[in-house]
């Protein structure tokens, strides 16, 4: 058994993997796919799993435990691989913690080919051992199925634990959770910036709604937007020179682009009888896909527009359509109204096949895509509460990543 | 010979015009495919421009009166001040008129449903929509700011059509 699922990189990368796992309704879904609504609703079972045997990993001491437990949680959350025997892969090392100095060592044999396929060491304080524990998950990723893992990113969201609103860090598994502000007012929608050093995010911290600029390693924090009216972050461009953002200065909430070093404004949408919001970049920073009301009161829609501003409509179905994210994929995620219900669902923005990827019926709002063109986080309301979740679009299920305590929002997933 | 060359010549020019036409035309296609015209975003100032919202210096460092008037309250989604809701505005602007030093900041809100970015925008929108009934009114929009706090601070706290009736408006702030 060799590489099996792949994630969506291409337009292709449907048909392929529902050939190989759904022979039977692939055909008939290809069929079908030209004359119906080009939406499908799969039940999926995660796709075939890889599998690996992970017991000649030798982790003496608390550490090293926490080691092997965070590698083999990775792995499994990955969603390539089945943690079973007889195994295609074996991987085995050790971990030792000598007073608080961690050094692991991580070898991958591929089983039927007799053939070592990675051999690594890490170093780190036991302090770091899960952040090590990631940086191993994801060469191994790298190792077997020849693209980069998501263990090693971080989801930057926003809680309410405090009584505020503040934003906060963790890991992708959610661990290593920490709050980032401490504003002591309203903090929303943060974005990340493509090198993982910058989040963008909005905050009433002087009274009104203001767009800041947080250096992650200096901890520095700079306004970067505080017009009349509201100020509301977007995304970052892939370079990170760039700020998309809502402003109403003008009269009217509109998409514009802020050039960070020369704090040149350009406005990029003229609607005065519409409002937009959530611009977000496509991959390759040629396009921005925002929300808007335009096509009439009450029905916000996802549209996509080049940086010259010519917008067209993305989503046709569903009364309302917002939060897109640009995935590194090309499939667009976003949040969907439907039959009374928040769901998440993808769209291809030059096919326009679209797929629903929220499992069950209960709400699943402000979805992001992870840097693996598999995975996305968004909200889930459970009861009164809203929690952050990881879905998989090849059908393993929902993962929750925040605490009990408080309410959690907006989340977003670093490409590093 | 000499024409045999030109000929090709603009047979190969008419080739590669048409195939850049079809590519064009078929992008185009794809890219609206069933969705009625109306629904592209159109050019700069086909319809007018709002009106430029005042700075904030001058509303800062001042005392603030909430809740002197009446909420103006929303339909669902919708930022259009109702012909119901008009006196509550009106009463305002009558306000305005005789207190020449006093503004009034508005605070735009929404119900608990739908994106938080989205609502944000559509407070923006309610405040905004207050604001130029008010300007029509005679007031001079450098007077009155808006401010949306989106659905972040709901009135009533309940999860039904009786809060979120109520929690779907503008607040008047004075300030003076």
């Amino acid at each position: 058994m060799k590489t099996t699922g792949r994630p969506l990189f291409s337009r292709t990368a449907f048909p392929h993997r529902f050939r190989r796992f759904l022979p039977g309704l692939a055909l008939l879904t290809l069929l079908a796919l030209p004359i119906t609504a080009q939406e499908i609703v799969v039940s999926k079972d995660g796709g075939a799993k890889i599998s690996l045997d992970l017991s000649g990993i030798s982790a003496p001491g608390s550490a090293g435990a926490l080691f092997r437990q965070t590698l083999e949680s990775d792995l499994r959350r990955s969603g390539w691989f089945s943690l079973s025997r007889p195994a295609s892969y074996a991987v085995t090392g050790t971990c030792n913690d000598r007073g608080g100095s961690l050094s692991a060592q991580c070898q991958v044999a591929s089983l039927s080919q007799s053939q070592v396929v990675m051999n690594k060491t890490y170093s780190d304080t036991a302090a770091n051992v899960r952040r090590m524990a990631h940086k191993a998950a994801d060469d191994i990723i790298m190792a077997i199925k020849g693209f980069r893992g998501i263990c090693s990113g971080r989801i930057v969201m926003v809680g309410n634990r405090t009584g505020n609103k503040e934003v906060y860090l963790c890991d992708f598994d959610g661990g290593n959770l920490r709050q980032i502000t401490a504003d002591k007012s309203i903090s929303l929608s943060p974005y990340w910036s493509a090198s993982g050093t910058h989040v963008a995010y909005t905050s009433f911290r002087r009274g009104y709604p203001d767009i800041y600029l947080i250096d992650l390693r200096s901890g520095a924090r700079n306004c970067i937007a505080n017009y009349p009216g509201i100020n509301m972050a977007g995304g970052l461009s892939p370079r990170g020179n760039e700020a998309l953002m809502i402003l109403s200065k003008d009269g009217n909430p509109e998409v514009y682009l802020k050039d960070l070093a020369s704090g040149r404004l350009n406005r990029l949408t003229h609607t005065p009888r519409a409002g937009e919001a959530s611009p977000v970049w496509s991959p390759d920073g040629s396009q921005i896909a925002y929300v808007s009301d335009l096509a009439g009161p009450g029905s916000p829609q996802v549209y996509v527009m080049n940086r010259s501003g010519n917008g067209r409509r993305l989503t046709a179905r569903g009364r309302e359509n917002v939060a897109p994210d640009w995935g590194a994929n090309g499939w667009i995620t976003f949040c969907s109204r439907r039959g009374g219900r928040y769901g998440i669902y993808i769209i291809h923005p030059s096919t326009l096949e679209e797929r629903q990827i929220s499992p069950d019926d209960t709400h699943y709002e402000d979805p992001a895509w992870a840097s693996d063109g598999r995975h996305i986080v968004c909200t889930r309301q459970d009861g009164r509460s809203s929690r952050i979740y990881m879905l998989d679009t090849m059908g393993d299920p929902p993962v929750c990543l925040t605490p009990n305590d408080g309410n959690w929002f907006s989340p977003a997933w670093s490409a590093q | 010979m000499n024409i045999r060359t030109i000929c090709v010549a603009i047979l190969v020019c008419a080739m590669a015009v048409a195939s850049t036409g079809c590519k064009r035309w078929f992008g185009k296609k794809s890219s609206t495919s069933g969705l009625p015209p109306s629904d592209m975003v159109s050019g700069p100032g086909l319809l007018g421009e709002g009106s430029t919202l005042p700075d904030r210096g001058a509303f800062d460092d001042k005392s603030l009166v909430a809740g002197q008037f009446e909420s103006v309250r929303f339909a669902y989604d919708s930022a259009q001040v109702d012909d119901t809701e008009r006196a509550k505005v009106e009463a305002v602007a009558e306000f305005l008129k005789g207190n020449a030093s006093s503004m009034v900041t508005l605070e735009g809100h929404c119900d608990e449903r739908g994106s938080n970015e989205y609502n944000m925008s559509l407070g923006e929108r309610r405040a905004l929509s207050v604001r130029a009934y008010l300007m029509s009114l005679g007031i001079d929009g450098a007077r009155v700011q808006t401010k949306s706090l989106g659905e972040e601070q709901p009135k009533d706290q309940g999860h039904d059509e009786a809060a979120w009736s109520v929690n779907r408006r503008v607040e008047f702030v004075v300030v003076k």
